[in-house]
């Protein structure tokens, strides 16, 4: 059994390993891509970018200060309610101030297209997310063949958030990339 | 399917007419600036409906604002 482990370890660590090597790849600037004035959805990708970035260390630095024992209730409930709605709120800020500064229109056909690509970048964070949920839990708890039934909330946020942010990455890299509409 | 590309004269149209800015441009075929800037430099395809916007906006024919090029 261990050994199997060890093997999904080292497929599981190759795999991550090349999949951020080549986001690190994408995420740098092509020369002749670079300079370009931004669009409104670059500019909210990047904000997305932050605003996911800043409540996923406030997601792990409230597991890490208040424990996983006080999941269903108490102040960690309280925590991630505060963290959500904060960084809904400011996504929503930033969507209305970047809509209504943009004057003509917020999206347009390349917008689109690298919207629709973003989701291949989110589905990829979100498997991720699950893999290693899935691995980090069996691992703690196989001896007692339960794990706090608290953690599902924590899973639940944590792949919200990971998907928010893979999204928001995925469209800060289309517009490093050459796209066109039938690609 | 082989590899090809899109070329196209939209720089060199906006100079014939009247100095057209990218930003007009974009605005008349309802797309950002940025979309025009990675049009003229041939780093974005664009769909049929747009490309058809571009040239009524010159009083081209799509043809004589795009060229289909064989990099083979």
């Amino acid at each position: 059994m261990k050994l199997v482990w060890v093997m999904l370890a080292i497929v599981g660590s190759g795999l991550m390993i090349t999949a951020v090597g080549r986001l690190v790849r994408s995420v740098r600037p092509q020369p002749e891509m670079g300079g370009l004035p931004t669009t409104p959805l670059e500019r909210l990708g990047w904000i997305g970018l932050a605003i996911t970035g800043l409540v996923g260390l406030g997601l792990a630095a409230l597991v890490l200060l208040v424990g996983v024992n006080d999941l269903q209730d108490g102040p960690m409930s309280r925590g991630i309610s505060i963290l959500m709605l904060a960084g809904l709120s400011a996504w929503l800020i930033a969507w209305t101030v970047t809509k209504r500064r943009s004057g003509g229109p917020v999206l347009d056909e390349r917008d689109r297209a690298i919207l629709a690509r973003s989701l291949s970048v989110e589905s990829m964070i979100v498997l991720l997310s699950l893999v290693a949920w899935t691995v980090v839990l069996t691992e703690v708890y196989w001896d007692e063949g339960v794990a706090p039934v608290g953690y599902f909330q924590l899973i639940f946020w944590s792949t919200f958030v990971g998907g928010a942010f893979g999204r928001s990455l995925g469209i800060v890299m289309g517009y490093r990339r050459e796209i066109s509409v039938d690609a | 399917m082989p590899r090809a590309r899109i070329a196209n004269r939209i720089r060199q149209l906006r100079f014939e007419h009247g100095e057209i800015t990218q930003q007009e441009l974009a605005d008349q075929v309802g797309c950002t600036r940025q979309t025009i800037i990675v049009l003229e430099k041939e780093r974005y395809v664009p769909s049929l409906s747009l490309a058809f916007l571009i040239a009524r906006v010159f009083g081209l024919a799509i043809e004589d604002v795009f060229e289909f090029v064989d990099d083979e």
